[in-house]
């Protein structure tokens, strides 16, 4: 992967476009994320620890779309 | 009167949700309001489109350009053949985004008068963004937003006789 420098002094209209293209992106990777390690046996209290974020939070966001495609969730 | 949704403009949105969708975006962004307008009932803002060389599958390609444009600004570079898709949760409603809402209230400025809102208001409503995704896009695309606009007006006018 090139590395590139942020350059602070950049322009602000493709300032806020790389914001909203990273906000996107780690959305997109979020959920891809959450389903390998899930499907991996990880539980909820590890994935929102890794995340950062509370287990209710990961669960709410999380839970449906993995139990419809079928993803074995442990409790723990 | 009320100004009622044009039934082409009612698919239009119900369309940008299914595109949201295959984007695997959550929410229903301005851009998948102009992917849709490319489809079946893009009617006078499909023809505007085209009469630019904007086609879905340019306007696709202008997208993932300006996607990738802008996370390489931040260091980033995605694989080339996109990111893997995550499942989705099919009871999942998909809803307007800020960018999505900010192109129907445009849409419903424009339309003022009128008895309907058609394709083409819809279309006058993305193209009163001053920043964001799709100016982004378009520029990418060599597209220009003021010429755009001014055709739509056109297409909107002849539309009425």
């Amino acid at each position: 992967m090139d590395v590139m420098e942020i350059r602070p002094d950049a322009d602000p209209a493709d300032a806020l476009a790389a914001v909203a293209a990273l906000r996107r992106l780690a959305d997109q990777l979020e959920d891809v994320a959450v389903e390998r390690a899930m499907r991996a046996g990880w539980g909820w209290p590890q994935v929102a620890e890794a995340l950062g974020v509370t287990r209710q939070a990961v669960h709410k966001k999380h839970a449906r779309r993995l139990i419809a495609a079928g993803v074995t969730l442990r409790r723990r | 009167m009320p100004i009622r949704f044009a039934e082409h403009a009612r698919a239009i949105v119900r369309q940008a949700e299914k595109e949201a969708e295959e984007t695997g975006s959550p929410v229903i962004e301005a851009e998948h309001l102009l992917l849709a307008m490319t489809g079946e009932h893009g009617s006078e803002a499909r023809d505007v489109l085209a009469s630019t060389g904007l086609d879905r599958d340019g306007l696709r390609a202008a997208l993932e350009g300006e996607f990738r444009q802008s996370l390489a600004a931040a260091g980033v570079t995605l694989p080339a053949g996109g990111l893997p898709r995550a499942s989705r949760d099919p009871e999942h409603r998909v809803h307007l985004a800020a960018s999505g809402k900010l192109v129907l209230e445009r849409a419903l400025k424009a339309a003022v008068g009128q008895r309907q809102i058609r394709p083409g208001h819809l279309l006058l409503g993305v193209l009163g963004a001053q920043a964001g995704t799709v100016p982004r896009a378009l520029a990418l695309a060599g597209v220009d937003q003021g010429d755009l606009a001014t055709r739509t007006k056109q297409a909107l006018e002849q539309g009425k006789r």
